[in-house]
């Protein structure tokens, strides 16, 4: 009798976990907008930003960054933190940022995840085309079983975390940046 | 009965709890804005430290098939125009298979990034090396086609 109680106990949360988790779930844009960065230097021009790399989370699919939350990421990142005077869509900006995602390396299963990711930014004066900066920059962030305990979530938390430093090291590099 | 009910639920609770996705195909390809494809002559390959299939050999044949000129080791030098790194990942179902391929062309001054390539297919659609290796450098290039490039 206890056997069978156990039974419909651990099926049920089975059941609660399944419906709990689905498969996966994108990361969140505002998870990832780096707050309280530390800025060098306060830049009095506008920027455009561009990125690259990114992809739609499947039904089927584990945790990605869309490349439109990623740059929304950024400008929110970039404007709270006053990093630019404007962030401009479209033409007329002074400066072009290029974000693009050249390795994400997420882990397949495990208690804890830890996600790396690799980013190459790129900043360009609009009007001459001059480069002003190249950085690949390079983050990770791990999520524990305490924090999520389903692993979809876990893994989303994991790369919101890694997506969140790698903003945070951009813009101090932006932040360090003479421009004209 | 119950105790193979047991074994059914235990299994589904582990995939269930410590896994983080389930299957995809995707096949994409960057290009950085500031950077140029177009000079390229000189391609030097990485072999990724754990690599121990000869992925760096299909890179490189790859790439000289397409008329570069190709080295490849466990260097890193700077009297070429690009580096080309990797990452390759392998599951198991049946036989091994790489399940994703990562490559990058980086400017040996900087390590910077100037494109990549990335193709993830799982089992079911799971594609032969030399298959992926063809994918990606394709996709690359062609990127740098449809940006006015090489």
């Amino acid at each position: 009798m206890d056997r069978n109680k156990a039974f419909v106990f651990i099926s049920l949360i089975v059941s609660v976990a399944i419906l709990l988790s689905g498969c996966a779930s994108p990361a969140s844009k505002d998870a990832m907008v780096a707050h309280s960065v530390p800025i060098t230097q306060h830049h009095q021009k506008t920027v455009s930003i561009k990125t690259q790399g990114g992809s739609e989370t499947g039904a089927m699919d584990s945790s990605n960054i869309s490349n439109s939350d990623l740059a929304k990421a950024i400008e929110e990142s970039i404007v709270e933190n006053g990093l630019f005077t404007q962030v401009i869509h479209g033409d007329g900006s002074d400066y072009l940022l290029n974000v693009t995602i050249v390795n994400m390396s997420k882990p397949m299963f495990g208690a804890s995840f830890t996600v790396r990711m690799e980013a190459a930014w790129s900043l360009s004066e609009q009007k001459t085309k001059k480069v002003v900066m190249r950085d690949s920059i390079e983050s990770s962030h791990t999520a524990t079983m305490g924090q999520a305990f389903v692993g979809v979530t876990r893994l989303r938390l994991a790369v919101e975390g890694a997506v969140r430093e790698n903003i945070r090291q951009g813009l101090m590099g932006i932040s360090r940046l003479q421009l004209d | 009965m119950i105790r193979k009910n047991w074994l059914t639920l235990s299994l589904l609770a582990v995939v269930i709890l410590f896994n983080s996705g389930c299957a995809v195909n995707r096949a994409t390809a960057t290009l950085d804005p500031t950077a140029d494809l177009v000079g390229i002559k000189t391609i030097y390959v990485t072999k990724f430290a754990p690599d121990g299939r000869g992925i760096n050999l299909l890179i490189s044949d790859k790439l000289k098939s397409m008329g570069y000129s190709v080295n490849t080791g466990i260097d890193t030098p700077k009297d070429v125009d690009v580096i080309v790194t990797y990452k390759d990942k392998w599951m198991w179902d049946i036989t091994m298979y790489m399940i994703e391929l990562t490559v990058i062309i980086r400017d040996p001054e900087n390590n910077f990034p100037l494109a990549s390539g990335n193709s993830y297919h799982t089992s079911l659609t799971r594609k032969s090396p030399d298959e992926m290796v063809a994918e990606v450098v394709n996709n690359i290039f062609k990127q740098g086609v449809e940006n006015g490039q090489k």
